[in-house]
């Protein structure tokens, strides 16, 4: 292997590995969620593989147990993953001159740490192969991490007692995520408003009250942003 | 169904999106006032998808429910330590109390 590659990863695993270990308690999660919801083992982890996305796996289980429509499945599942629009944006250039599959790879394989640490130093390094070790040394190890952690999780199931509250854990995953998310006072207002509707227009059919109350918490937020600042110069 | 097929499903919503602006280079630029926009639907999505269930028992609105003191426990933990593990534990502990404690008010 391209030993600047190689270089790559061993600086981006340097800097990657102790904030890693964040996603073992959430991979646990999942995997507990994943088997409260009534699939086994094998299942549980052949949609780790599949998605390999806690927020998607966590958030759409509650539809599949539903048997909820696979359009309502597949919208849900993208809406909890715009974020990577906006990431995927973020770091295109540092793909430059790579293979469709590279990238498609690369992909495959980003998650909110390795943006959330990586991203100054991989726009930075203007070698193309000591940049690509940067992104998929460690992006490689917290999948890795990520699938070990979920096996643990599915067989620590297996020796828990079962318990509705099990159930739980699903939603203390998503609001954890809810809680980093809303330290800003515009992200407070989208998630009191998406509640609201949601909790409102929870009888509609199709679903369709779950995106109206994610269109209007969206709407929120943007007309939150529009508005004119009085104390900020 | 099938849960592959919902399954496929999901992975293809979460691939998409993580690969698209890298599979696109820079061909495509989305306007910037949609990116702001975008920001605020992951908070919307989980919002949605979590509160319902959190603030409803046998779909009747209880804002006093074990669920609703484990959430605000969740909510104060993740806010104020960095620990991963501790909102997970405090969370389970605090829904454990509040649904077997008989002399809260809960």
């Amino acid at each position: 292997m391209n030993p600047d590659f190689i270089a790559g990863a061993r600086e981006g695993l340097k800097s990657y590995l102790p904030v890693s270990f964040g996603i073992v308690p959430w991979a646990i999660a999942t995997a507990i969620a994943m088997r409260s919801a009534g699939f086994s083992f094998t299942d549980s982890a052949i949609m780790s593989v599949l998605v390999y996305g806690a927020t998607a796996q966590i958030g759409t289980l509650p539809l599949i147990v539903a048997q909820a429509s696979l359009v309502s499945v597949f919208a849900t599942a993208l809406v909890l993953n715009l974020r990577f629009f906006i990431f995927g944006a973020t770091l295109s250039p540092v793909f430059k001159g790579q293979s469709r599959w590279q990238r498609l790879l690369a992909g495959h394989l980003m998650s909110d740490g390795v943006v959330a640490s990586l991203t100054g130093r991989l726009l930075a390094q203007a070698q193309p192969a000591r940049r690509m070790g940067l992104y998929l040394g460690p992006s490689s190890w917290n999948w890795l991490l990520w699938q070990a952690s979920t096996v643990a999780g599915l067989l620590f199931y297996e020796s828990i007692p079962r318990s509705a509250s099990l159930n739980y854990l699903s939603t203390i995953a998503l609001l954890v995520l809810i809680a980093s998310l809303s330290r800003q006072l515009q992200m407070v207002a989208v998630v009191v408003c998406s509640a609201l509707l949601a909790i409102w227009l929870r009888h509609l059919p199709y679903r369709l009250g779950l995106f109206a109350a994610i269109v209007a918490g969206i709407a929120c937020g943007y007309l939150l942003d529009r508005l004119p600042r009085r104390r900020r110069g | 169904m099938q849960p592959y097929l919902y399954f496929i499903a999901v992975g293809i919503a979460t691939t998409l999106p993580r690969s698209f602006f890298l599979l696109l280079g820079e061909r495509i630029r989305l306007p910037q006032q949609l990116m702001e926009a975008l920001r605020y639907a992951p908070a919307a999505a989980l919002s949605a998808l979590t509160m319902p269930d959190i603030f409803l028992e046998q779909d009747v609105i209880d804002i006093a429910n074990p669920k609703v003191w484990a959430s605000a426990v969740v909510l104060l933990t993740t806010l104020r330590c960095r620990n991963a593990w501790l909102p997970f534990i405090s969370g389970m502990l605090a829904l454990y109390i509040a649904s077997n404690w008989p002399g809260l008010p809960f």
